[in-house]
């Protein structure tokens, strides 16, 4: 379990974000530390709806229970959180 | 004894080139300072610089516009202008004061360089006056905000600003290194005075100086006038070396040193000079948008100067056409949003009425970057303040330095060029930006961004706090919101 600083691109939002996960977490509670930034603050909350994880530009999203250490994601990569319907 | 006139005898004198015995000409004029790039001397001496003057003439005409602009200032210093201006005018008086007067004592090093090292005699007279412009720009601009220092410790920026590590702070270093401090003489001559101060600053002093009678700031138009004169005569070195170079055989090198200055002067408009025009000015005193001066004043003026030249426009063009409608909407929300980091107080510039006047000017607007204020807007009216300031960093760009910004809302669309060098994974705001970078990796690939800094520990502890530490900000110096935030509460009054 380590600290793991990805970059969060959140749909809706103008700007990329700094966010520090850790790399035990799974990407259900990477979107939710990234939506932190973001949520409530420059975007709209959308219930309803599920925060998915991709990487960046990419379209097929990550397992929503898969762990940052097994997504292959490097460190300071740049992801994508997007809304989707459950 | 009756004296010549200048053009009986400025000719035959400027040329002050001679063949050395003594040392090599290589000794003189080393090729890391002078960059002539192998074209042989004598082709140097067909510079013709389109603006003649001797030094006594230098002298006389910068005394009176030195006599100009501090007499207007001594005569207006009772009208305590600044305690009644807007203070979105303040702000941006602010933020010009720091971003620009240090630069100016470092263009003094630049046009030294010149002055010593360019081949060209032409160039080098020339660069002595350009030299001496730069030490006056730096003087006056330090002096005029010095006397506002008992109004706020922010006016204390002018001069602090570019000592600190602020995050714009950095950017602009990164800029001016790249184009100005660490280039040899001919690519000075063409990065700074061609593509920043022909293209864009002149432009730039003219607007900000009307924009200033606008606003009833006569000392502040007096000022930037009389700067503005020297610029556009001292900005004019890069053209003859331009030639020199398009004649022989140098058309591609010229191009590409064209096309990097370009691109990182447009980036520090976006964030200094957008969010001013746009956001900053009071809405009864803006006379054309960001985006319609930049069509205006820069874009056609660059097309004309460069096709003019021989030379092509940047292959980016288009991109950046279409930016000047994107880029400083970003850059204004990350400043607002992120205020404390900085050392003005920006103004939001997104009342009713001035959101109609954006998507008058940007249609769609509202839908883009008015989602995102709508959010902050409510989080103001119902007092979740917390909300609207930031609990972390926004990720730059290891070009420009700036935040990675794009277009929010419905039309979402935020890209980061991601690029891994020699094991490091590097963050582009653009296409470009990451185009400069590949022009010559080894020049870039060390620079740590704030970001980079901060993921290596530099700034502790890491949090706003360490951050606002790290950049040199005191209490009384950070920023906040301009209008105290009344701005939003008319959205309130609207409601109701």
């Amino acid at each position: 379990m380590a600290l793991f600083p990805l970059h969060s691109n959140f749909q809706g939002d103008f700007v990329i974000n700094v966010v520090a996960v850790d790399d035990g977490d799974t990407m259900d509670q990477v979107a939710e530390k990234c939506a932190y930034h973001s949520v409530g603050r420059r975007v709209q909350a959308q219930p309803g709806k599920v925060m998915r994880v991709r990487r960046h530009q990419d379209q097929s999203l990550f397992p929503r229970a898969m762990k940052v250490l097994e997504s292959k994601l490097r460190p300071t990569e740049t992801i994508d959180i997007v809304f989707l319907d459950e | 004894m009756a004296l010549m006139n200048r053009e009986e005898w400025y000719d035959l004198t400027k040329l002050t080139n001679w063949t050395s015995t003594y040392v090599g000409e290589e000794d003189i004029f080393p090729e890391e300072m002078s960059g002539c790039r192998g074209i042989p001397m004598e082709a140097w001496e067909v510079y013709d610089e389109p603006y003649k003057v001797s030094y006594d003439e230098y002298v006389c005409t910068q005394r009176e516009k030195d006599a100009g602009a501090y007499s207007v200032k001594a005569a207006l210093e009772r009208d305590a202008f600044v305690d009644r201006a807007d203070p979105g005018w303040v702000s941006t008086m602010q933020q010009h004061y720091g971003a620009i007067a240090v630069n100016e004592y470092a263009a003094s090093i630049a046009e030294a360089r010149m002055a010593r090292f360019a081949k060209a005699p032409g160039n080098r007279n020339m660069a002595i006056f350009g030299m001496l412009d730069e030490v006056r720009h730096g003087q006056i601009q330090l002096y005029f905000p010095h006397s506002n220092t008992k109004r706020s410790r922010q006016w204390d920026w002018a001069h602090k600003a570019m000592h600190t590590n602020e995050w714009a702070s950095i950017a602009a270093r990164h800029t001016f290194d790249d184009i100005m401090m660490a280039r040899d003489s001919l690519a000075v001559s063409i990065m700074l005075t061609f593509a920043f101060e022909t293209g864009f600053t002149n432009m730039q002093f003219l607007g900000l100086a009307a924009d200033a009678a606008e606003n009833g700031d006569h000392t502040f138009a007096s000022l930037i006038s009389s700067i503005q004169t020297d610029e556009s005569r001292h900005a004019q070195q890069g053209g003859p070396n331009l030639e020199i170079m398009i004649a022989n055989g140098h058309k591609e090198e010229a191009q590409k040193l064209i096309d990097v200055a370009i691109w990182r002067s447009w980036k520090l408009f976006s964030v200094l000079t957008g969010p001013a025009m746009d956001y900053y000015t009071p809405l009864a005193h803006r006379k054309q948008s960001f985006k319609e001066f930049m069509q205006e004043w820069i874009v056609a003026q660059f097309e004309r100067q460069l096709l003019d030249l021989g030379l092509d426009l940047p292959w980016y063009w288009d991109t950046f056409i279409n930016d000047i409608s994107i880029t400083h909407h970003g850059m204004h929300m990350g400043v607002w949003y992120w205020r404390p980091t900085v050392w003005w107080n920006p103004a939001a510039g997104v009342s009713p009425d001035e959101r109609d006047w954006l998507e008058e000017k940007y249609p769609g607007w509202n839908q883009r970057w008015g989602r995102c204020w709508d959010v902050i807007t409510d989080n103001i009216n119902a007092g979740r303040m917390e909300l609207t300031f930031p609990e972390t960093l926004p990720t730059v760009c290891n070009m420009c330095q700036l935040p990675i910004v794009g277009i929010p809302g419905d039309d979402w669309d935020v890209k980061d060029y991601q690029y891994e060098y020699e094991g490091r994974l590097y963050h582009f705001g653009s296409e470009v930006d990451l185009w400069c970078f590949k022009t010559d990796p080894q020049r870039y690939q060390h620079h740590m961004s704030i970001v980079d800094r901060f993921l290596a520990g530099e700034i502790q502890p890491m949090d706003l706090h360490g951050a606002l530490t790290y950049m040199g900000l005191q209490p009384g110096e950070m920023g906040d919101d301009a209008h105290n935030y009344a701005w939003a509460a008319k959205f309130q009054s609207e409601v109701a």
